[in-house]
């Protein structure tokens, strides 16, 4: 009896049973699609003939005179940092403010977390009723201050449809950056601050040479997850915008999306998927070698 | 340079009181040691003095000034922490800096300080590493750097060598002590190490769970200890206790103990047929063939210079650290005998001296 057991946690030693599954969902899922849609990026759905067709480089070749690429990627940068630049700084700020305990502090930050539960599909709705021309709150309140004109609806304008977008995107996700960096600052040692009172340092100054640098892997993290999720921005612009109005909304994924699934061009819309990931695996890759941090 | 003054200090984490009516004052240039063991108060006090924690009764004067609601900043003082709060992300350089480029001094000048409280230190082929690569003792170092190049009035240790090997500790005190010699910065050193506070003090603070049991020269807590805790905590070796009732034999009180008729000075103020506990340091006791202790050695143990006897005796065990001249065996009698001014008499109800 002792003996089969002990023989039975013997077998189980050996790492692949327990890699085993995870390494078929991977496969399944991760490294067929990708292999798929880089094959998928040298062929076309041809929709009257009803077949894929080998077209070679065709595909790569049309992103370069793509102009709706080039804006869709411009619109994608765009969005990209300054939501990041936003939810970072404010992230961080808010993250301090509610550090400090004061009475009432704690129910505030359970609150906070509470942002995170929505669907970003069912808060870009919110947003763009919010955000209505006719009787949105938020157009509202910025009409009432004299911050915008009245006859300007904010998501059917250029100029100001990408900020009305955006607002939805911070507002969701500033709490996220919250949360990480309450967790960063919890974990700071008390000591190096009481020091630095004896010292004579600042507020500013403790920010600025001790918060800072011991949070900046935390903050690296940070960004780093949500930079990767900002670029593959979707939910907001589709719900909100649909891309436009024109083209001022289009990030890329909503614009891969179009190709391949209004358009039916599976082959091109493959193409811009793939260039997504890789803009993606060298910003992060650039991001994760310049911020390389040690203490 | 500054005196430091606790008048009446006391101290309660909300609802809890752990010090009250802490008094006494350091003179300027003076080393003073607060002495006790884990959870006395002693970090507590030291932390009121930097300004860390609230002063929750009492004065706290520093240099003639009342500070209790004054800034750390502002207190001119400097602390070196138990765990050295190092800044973890500062190279040395700039840890023993910062205070001084918070202050706004001058590059050159920053630069002259810190390499010279390098040099002081031996820390001179380290200033470019990072706090996580150096030794521990390296790191109390900077830590001392840091408090060091601000130059205060008043230095605040606490326990800063109970993290180091016993090698290492005993060279630091020197070090220490030495350093105090020439900068002469009035002092405040925090340990529950009776050979620390007895080799680097001017003056011993012993504290006993928030309170002060008593102040003195090393030598006056050493030859009077005012209480049986006091003369229990110092003395490398323990000191022997035995109780006792006082009877005045021979024209000179004595006490009678299981340990038999010690006898005792005349000064001290008590009465026959009082209630009293014998203390007898162990380097007091003396070999004596017709001594009243009556002992039976158990354990010989040969120190060099010394043997340090462990026997048994009526009322208990019992401490000799005796010369070596004679040979001792396990198993044999011994007797001792003490001096009667050399035998601490405490009362057995308030464990008081007597
Ligand atoms: N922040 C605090 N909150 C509550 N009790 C504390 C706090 N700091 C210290 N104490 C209590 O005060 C007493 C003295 O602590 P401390 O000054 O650290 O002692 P020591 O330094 O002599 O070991 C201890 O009983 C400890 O539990
Ligand atoms: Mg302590």
């Amino acid at each position: 009896m002792a003996v089969a057991q002990v023989k039975r946690i013997a077998i189980s030693d050996s790492p692949i049973p327990w890699l085993a599954p995870l390494v078929a969902l991977l496969v399944v899922f991760t490294i067929y699609p990708l292999f798929y849609n880089i094959w998928l990026s040298f062929h076309e759905y041809f929709p009257r003939k009803r077949a894929i067709q080998f077209v070679g480089m065709q595909n790569w070749q049309q992103l370069w005179e793509d102009t709706r690429f080039w804006s869709s990627l411009g619109v994608t940068f765009v969005y990209f940092a300054v939501a990041l630049v936003f939810e970072i700084v404010l992230g961080m700020a808010i993250a301090l403010l509610l550090d400090a305990e004061l009475p009432g502090f704690g129910g505030l930050r359970a609150i906070l977390s509470l942002t995170l539960v929505i669907p970003p599909a069912i808060a870009g709705m919110m947003f763009l009723l919010m955000e209505d021309a006719q009787f949105g709150v938020l157009t509202y309140i910025l009409n009432s201050l004299g911050l915008l004109d009245k006859t300007t609806p904010i998501l059917a304008t250029s100029s100001t449809a990408l900020a009305g977008v955006l607002v939805a995107e911070i507002w969701q996700w500033t709490p996220f950056m919250v949360l990480i960096f309450m967790a960063g600052l919890r974990s700071l040692p008390a000591e190096p601050y009481e020091a630095a009172m004896i010292d004579g340092a600042s507020a500013f100054q403790m920010f600025r040479r001790l918060t800072l640098p011991m949070m900046s892997k935390v903050i690296a993290v940070a960004v780093l997850l949500r930079g990767i999720d900002l670029f593959r921005v979707f939910d907001y612009v589709f719900v909100m915008t649909s891309g436009g109005p024109g083209t001022a909304t289009y990030t890329l994924s909503l614009y891969a999306w179009q190709q391949t699934f209004s358009f039916i061009k599976w082959g091109y819309g493959a193409t811009l998927s793939l260039v997504s990931l890789a803009i993606i695996m060298v910003l992060a890759n650039i991001f994760i070698r310049v911020f390389k941090v040690r203490w | 340079m500054a005196t430091v003054e606790y008048n009446r200090i006391g101290k309660s984490f909300g609802a809890v009181n752990i010090m009250r009516d802490v008094s006494f004052r350091i003179e300027e240039h003076q080393f003073v040691v607060l002495l006790g063991p884990s959870g006395c108060g002693k970090t507590t006090l030291l932390r009121m003095t930097a300004g860390l924690e609230t002063v929750s009764e009492g004065d706290l004067m520093i240099g003639g000034k009342r500070v209790n609601d004054v800034h750390p900043r502002d207190r001119d003082i400097a602390m070196v922490f138990q765990n050295y709060a190092l800044y973890p992300t500062m190279k040395v350089y700039d840890n023993i800096a910062f205070s001084l480029e918070v202050a706004k001094v001058q590059t050159d000048e920053i630069k002259r300080r810190v390499e010279a409280a390098a040099e002081v230190l031996n820390l001179t082929p380290y200033l470019q590493r990072y706090p996580k690569e150096l030794s521990g003792g390296q790191r109390q170092r900077v830590a001392m750097g840091r408090a060091m190049v601000r130059e205060p009035s008043v230095f605040l240790f606490d326990e800063p060598l109970s993290n180091l090997d016993a090698k290492l500790r005993a060279h630091m005190r020197t070090e220490i002590r030495q350093l105090h010699n020439r900068l002469k910065t009035t002092t405040i050193y925090v340990t529950h190490d009776q050979i620390e506070a007895m080799t680097m003090a001017d003056k011993i603070v012993v504290m006993r769970a928030g309170k002060i049991e008593q102040i003195g020269s090393p030598d006056e807590v050493y030859d009077t200890p005012a209480s049986k805790y006091v003369a229990d905590f110092i003395g490398s070796a323990a000191i022997n206790f035995m109780p006792g009732t006082v009877v005045t034999g021979e024209g000179q009180p004595a006490v009678d103990t299981p340990n038999g008729r010690i006898r005792v000075l005349p000064g001290a103020a008590v009465k026959p047929g009082q209630k009293v506990i014998c203390g007898i340091r162990p380097t007091d006791a003396v070999v004596s063939d017709d001594g009243p202790i009556r002992t039976r050695a158990l354990l010989v143990e040969r120190m060099g210079h010394d043997v340090q006897l462990c026997t048994a005796a009526p009322a208990g065990q019992f401490l000799a650290i005796v010369d070596r001249s004679r040979p001792f065996a396990e198993g044999v009698e011994v007797r001792f005998d003490a001096a009667p001014e050399k035998v601490h008499v405490f009362d057995a109800e308030t464990e008081m001296r007597l």
